[in-house]
């Protein structure tokens, strides 16, 4: 994995130079939802270097002199969220071809896309982008911050797992799984080709046919190697699930492969098998659907994450592309209004995906040592009046509200009619502050 | 169309043939260990008969049982069916014969004076397919393509060729899907309401007239039965409120969701006639017939002539009696249709139209052995292969028939 | 005996008496949910407060210390919100939209939505079951002028008994929907009846100017000589709408369109509702000056990242505080928009985007009420209103908050979620 910061830390570590004062941030805030340990009432934070240096209630911190302080002492603080599957901000997320697993999404990205924006705008700090759902085997994906000019910039991580899909497109769900068996068993036969091959060089040259010196050197082609690895598990699979009805063949792929599973909606049908699930999943950004029972025709509502909660698997939460699941505050109220808790909805988008992307060292809470990637919100995140208002990444402030060109253009005419009338519009102009 | 004509001239020489016959040798004694003369629980005398018979005399029942004379007894042809039960044939309340393009005038929807009896050709072939499956007499309705698609008349198949029973019968409506193209008014269910809510209302305030308007008036008179095509619970609303607000008894043609509106049929004295049932339909669509019953609501088939057996045998294993079910493959569609002096029983009177079935014919394993109309064997076989060793004192060799006892 | 108790007494009488079937069977005595926290609609929050309900009506709605009937059941509501009924004044029923446009005219503004309506479609369940207890159907909006929309509970099985007002409005469609499909004819063979105006927004215009001149000639007649032939039905509701006796809504989305709508408004002199009016912060002057109410069809889609501009329309999310802001009464609906939030959940982004809490639940209950004359029955909880209310898990424009209670006239009939 390709830590561009760790590499940082550990030179800066290493070289023990005195911290610069402008590598010093103080946030004060009146809450701070650590995730992992309890939330601190009026507490402060000090980055250093891009890393959590202290956190603590502010009676115990001492801000130093040379900080630069972020005064968020009548808001919350909150790490940045974390999506572990998205499809987002790439030139074209889906390969028409469907057998394509040497393409890498770092091809695709788009630093410039307006879904990076809006991502920062929601408080996402840390993005697995993988290919399109409708190639079956699509590609690499990496992680990625939604900050910076370029793909390297961006990059948190690489190569972080191929991308599997069994979602049925024009022809029938069965083809789709044969298409997946023989793609894979093509691999298979494959690498078990290269090895013979290479054990009868070591064979040949072992009897004195070929000269002892002489090295082999044919290498794994490149159009097989992210395959390759990831049949002998080198690399994580992320494998899309689009229903209740793959969910059997899921299972039995990831018998051989080292899968992570990416769950469409639809899953009330495979409610016993859920439980089978071992690791963690990750949920499209649907959680809450109808089904209509084809006999009573009556529509029953169902939610998967509430279903996954209640089998026992943790889950990570998506966000969709556009509309109301594009925002973390309505998913995670959707999962509050299904039974789930607070902290659990919370989690599905911090701690959860950052641990399926196994950066939970780095990102998904706010612990001494992890990185500075820290969101600032109006108020409560479960509220649908809060805004984002800060989003730092690595220490370095990267959103402002206050600046956000999108939100002045579609605000402006607000501003602009509660000019005139200063005393009616104090309850309209509040954009958002508390109900 | 050679074919065609072929077809036609040996019918039709068939047809004199047999009306050159003299009346007298006419005569017909059909026996049977098991005569029904009429299903359904609203009869009061006993209408089954054992080891009895039927006298067919110009293709029609002219006696039952014992009250048929020594006489005409002796005189009569015999055909005995031995063990074998004898009931009323089958008669399909309503059928386009698979001629909708004839029965449903394409460029208006309005088309109440329009005669489906001038669209019958006793030639169809889909009239042959009604015969083998015990069906006897039909109403042939407009097409559900129109909101008022014209006069319904009532027909017979036969041996070679069907005849119209009544030409002039009821009014075929309707405001299914099919009625409401994006070709022409009406092309929504709304459109479809107003049409009918405006031209009643014209009829009975007489703003208008005209043919099409006078069969509406007969309709709100009582005259003339009015059919509607009508199956979600929208347009069975749509048809009830016309029939309140005009105050008349619709009869129901689909009605798959006719469950959700069992109080108004009721009150408005509606009937329903249900699609054939098959095994894959909803059970809310199984149960219905039961639960029209129940609530006191004549029924009963209409779609596929081969599925009027399974049909009744669903209702049946879905909760309705048996009476009731077999009524409604006879008597009761031949009382909606207002034929019920003619068709649907095996009274004196009635046309000769039965059903020869070698045990229950609910159970669908039950041999139909064969259907007669008008007095003629239209299909099957006229002896009871079973008894081909019998032998009485009334055998006539010529009629390949064992006699009687 | 107090003058409440009295109240209850002669309900109940009245209720038995009366044999109001539905009402006495809905109703065993008087019911009181006390501990709540009440939203009446249009007025500010009560907290630890009490309803009493009966003969599903509210008959009495105070504090703490509010006497209770003798022998009423008592719900305790504590830590609960209980809000009106929700009112979604514009509602789209029906899974075909086939049957909410007869396209074989233009016009047709006799034509009525409620001979389409099927109580069982799963949106109003849906409705329903997310706090909404009336809503006003209009028909499609495919015509130049659509047909009379009515207004009706959620809960049912007649559409008969659920309609509480028959023939509420006409709707008139600007903008390109009506004209889309339509082809001109330029020689060849007509085989469709799609070949028609109106084909350009101008057509449309042109369809509604023709209908409004068609029903002011016929007035002018009918008043002239009585021996005249009765305007067609078409254009008695015209007539009617004319008269200010039936509420013109008219759909208009872009500037242009709602320019237009108040223009043509003008021009016959009837007063209209603007819906749909995505772009209304560009004229709220104008619409102000009119005195239009408008209805803001699902808010949600004009967040922040979304681009729901329909018709050349460009939403911004600061509408709603623009509309707060210059005093325009207006209401949010899930309009015509298939992929709306439940209404709640629309108020909610609405608030989001900048309208005080308070006006938002207001925008679902009592100013829909007042908009489809019905407020004296419905919007608000106040004795002697339908008992048409909502029991939510807290406060309902949390996105955590759950209808954990949906009574229509004082009668349960939202599943339990």
């Amino acid at each position: 994995m390709n830590h561009s910061l760790l590499r940082i830390a550990i030179a800066c570590t290493t070289i023990a130079a005195p911290a610069l004062s402008q590598d010093l941030v103080a946030i004060k805030a009146k809450t701070i939802h650590t995730i992992t340990g309890p939330s601190i009432e009026d507490g402060v934070i000090l980055l250093q270097n891009g890393r959590i240096q202290t956190i603590g209630k502010a009676a115990d911190v001492t801000i130093p002199w040379s900080a630069k302080v972020i005064d968020a002492s009548d808001k919350v603080v909150m790490p940045t969220y974390v999506l572990a599957h998205s499809n987002g901000g790439m030139r074209g997320a889906n390969e028409s071809m469907q057998n394509v697993p040497w393409l890498s999404v770092a091809d695709a990205i788009d630093p410039a896309s307006s879904y990076f924006e809006e991502m920062l705008r929601n408080g996402v700090g840390t993005i697995h982008v993988l290919p399109g759902n409708n190639t079956l085997m699509a590609g690499s994906g990496m992680v990625v911050r939604p900050f910076g000019r370029t793909v390297e910039d961006m990059t948190v991580a690489d190569n972080t797992g191929m991308k599997l899909s069994l979602l049925t497109g024009n022809g029938s769900r069965l083809q789709k799984i044969r298409e997946m068996r023989r793609a894979i068993a093509a691999v298979r036969e494959y690498l078990a080709d290269y090895e013979r091959e290479k054990a009868e060089f070591e064979k040949e040259q072992a009897a004195g046919a070929i000269p002892a010196d002489k090295k082999w050197e044919k290498e794994i082609d490149r159009k097989q190697k992210a395959a390759v690895e990831l049949i002998e598990k080198k690399m994580k699979g992320w494998l899309y699930v689009p229903s209740f009805a793959e969910l059997d063949e899921a299972l039995r792929m990831s018998k051989d492969l080292d899968l992570n599973m990416v769950l469409g909606a639809n899953l009330d049908e495979a409610m016993p098998l859920l439980a089978k699930l071992k690791q963690p999943v990750v949920l499209d950004s649907t959680i809450e659907y109808f089904e209509t029972d084809p006999e009573t025709r009556k529509e029953e509502q169902h939610c998967s994450a509430r279903m996954l909660a209640d089998a026992g698997v943790p889950f990570a939460l998506s966000l969709g592309a556009g509309g109301p699941t594009s925002y973390p505050w309505w998913q995670i109220g959707t999962c509050m209004r299904n039974g789930l808790s607070k902290q659990q909805a919370l989690e599905a988008l911090t701690m959860v995906p950052a641990k399926m992307l196994g950066l939970d060292d780095q990102v998904g809470s706010l612990a001494v040592g992890k990185l500075g990637n820290i969101q600032i919100l109006s108020g409560d995140p479960t509220s649908a009046t809060s805004w984002v208002d800060t989003v730092v990444l690595e220490g370095e402030v990267v959103y402002e509200r206050s600046k956000d060109p999108r939100l002045k253009y579609l605000f402006e005419a607000a501003e602009k009619a509660a000019e005139p009338q200063a005393p009616k519009a104090s309850d309209n102009s509040k954009k958002g502050e508390g109900q | 169309m050679q074919i065609l004509n072929q077809r036609r001239t040996t019918g039709a020489l068939l047809l004199t043939a047999l009306c050159t016959a003299p009346i007298a040798a006419q005569d017909v004694l059909v026996q049977a260990s098991k005569i029904v003369v009429a299903f359904g629980a609203g009869e009061t005398k006993s209408t089954t008969l054992a080891d009895s018979a039927l006298l067919i005399r110009d293709g029609k029942i002219a006696f039952v049982g014992a009250d048929i004379p020594p006489e005409a007894r002796r005189a009569a042809r015999v055909v005995d069916y031995g063990t074998a039960t004898i009931s009323p044939g089958f008669v399909l309340a309503a059928t386009t014969l698979g001629r909708d393009v004839d029965l449903g005038e394409g460029a208006i929807a309005f088309t109440p004076d329009l005669r489906t009896a001038e669209a019958f050709d006793p030639w169809l072939e889909q009239l042959e397919q009604l015969a083998p499956a015990g069906v006897t007499a039909f109403g042939l309705t407009p097409s559900a393509r129109n909101v008022a698609g014209g006069i319904g008349a009532v027909g017979k198949p036969g041996k070679d060729r069907g005849r119209l029973l009544a030409a002039e019968v009821f009014v075929g409506f309707s405001v299914s899907r099919t009625a409401r193209n994006q070709e022409r008014q009406p092309t929504s269910l709304m459109g479809a309401h107003q049409m009918l809510r405006e031209s009643f209302t014209e009829a009975r305030d007489g703003i208008k007239i005209g043919p099409d308007l006078a069969v509406l008036r007969q309709v709100m008179s009582g005259q003339r039965p009015a059919f509607f095509y009508a199956d979600t619970f929208a347009e069975l609303n749509a048809v009830l409120e016309i029939g309140a607000s005009f105050n008349f008894a619709p009869i129901i043609l689909g009605g798959s969701e006719s469950d959700r509106v069992l109080q108004k049929l009721a009150t408005r004295g509606a009937g329903v006639v249900l699609n054939t049932l098959n095994p894959s339909m909803r059970l809310a669509e199984l149960e219905l017939p039961a639960k029209l019953t129940k609530a006191g609501i004549a029924f009963c088939f209409a779609g596929r002539p081969d599925q009027l057996r399974l049909s009744a045998a669903l209702a049946v294993r879905h909760g309705l009696d048996r009476s009731t079910a077999n009524a409604a493959l006879t008597r009761t569609p031949a009382t909606i249709l207002g034929q019920q002096a003619n068709i649907g029983a095996l009274r004196s009177g009635c046309g000769a139209d039965f059903v020869v079935f070698e045990g229950d014919l609910l159970d669908l394993g039950a041999r139909h052995v064969a259907t007669w109309i008008d007095g003629k064997l239209a299909h099957g076989t006229l002896a009871h292969s079973k008894l081909a060793h019998r032998t009485g004192p009334n055998s006539k060799p010529q009629t390949n028939i064992s006699g009687g006892r | 005996m107090t003058p409440l108790l009295r109240t209850a007494a002669l309900l109940r009488t009245a209720t038995l008496t009366l044999a109001l079937g539905a009402l006495a069977a809905a109703q065993d005595g008087v019911t009181a949910y006390t501990n709540a926290t009440i939203l009446p609609g249009g007025k500010p929050a009560m907290s630890n407060a009490t309803m009493v309900v009966s003969g599903g009506k509210v008959i009495a709605l105070g504090g703490a210390d509010l006497k209770l009937p003798d022998g009423a059941n008592v719900v305790d509501c504590k830590g609960k919100t209980i809000t009106p009924g929700l009112i979604d004044a514009s509602f789209q029923s029906g899974n075909n939209t086939q049957d909410l446009n007869e396209q074989s005219d233009e016009v047709t503004p006799n034509l009525r939505v409620l001979d389409s309506i099927d109580p069982e479609d799963p949106r109003f369940a849906r409705a329903r079951n997310a706090g909404v207890t009336t809503v006003h159907v209009m028909p499609g909006t495919r015509n130049v002028i659509g047909g009379l929309g009515c207004v009706l509970k959620t809960h049912g099985t007649d559409p008969k008994a659920m309609v509480i007002k028959e023939d509420a409005s006409m709707r008139i469609v600007m903008g390109s929907e009506p004209s889309s499909g339509n082809r001109a004819i330029r020689g060849g063979r007509v085989n469709s009846m799609y070949y028609r105006r109106p084909t350009t927004r101008m057509g449309v215009i042109w369809e509604v100017r023709r209908a409004f001149y068609d029903a002011k000639e016929a007035m002018t007649k009918t008043q002239g000589a009585p021996g005249d032939a009765p305007a067609s039905p078409g254009t008695q509701v015209l007539m009617e709408v004319l008269q200010g006796k039936v509420t013109a809504v008219t759909t208009a989305r872009s500037e242009q369109d709602l320019r237009t709508a108040l223009r043509i408004a003008d021009e016959f002199g009837y007063q209209t509702v603007i819906d749909e009016a995505q772009d209304a912060y560009m004229v709220a002057d104008e619409l102000a000056g009119k005195k239009a109410v408008v209805m803001l069809g699902s808010p949600s889609a004009e967040g922040v990242g979304g681009s729901a501009g329909r018709d050349g329309a460009a939403p911004r999310a600061g509408t709603v505080a623009v509309l707060a802001a210059k005093g325009i009464t207006f209401v949010i609906t899930t309009g015509t928009n298939p992929a709306a939030l439940p209404l709640i959940n629309e108020a909610m982004f609405a608030v989001r985007n900048g309208l005080g809490p308070q006006q938002a639940l207001d925008a679902v209950t009592i100013e829909p009420a007042k908009l489809l004359g019905l407020s004296d029955r419905i919007g608000s909880l106040a004795p002697g209103k339908d008992a048409d209310f909502v029991i939510w898990s807290q406060h309902p424009l949390d996105p955590a908050a759950v209808a954990e209670s949906v009574l229509i006239n004082g009668q349960s009939v939202s599943q339990p979620r």
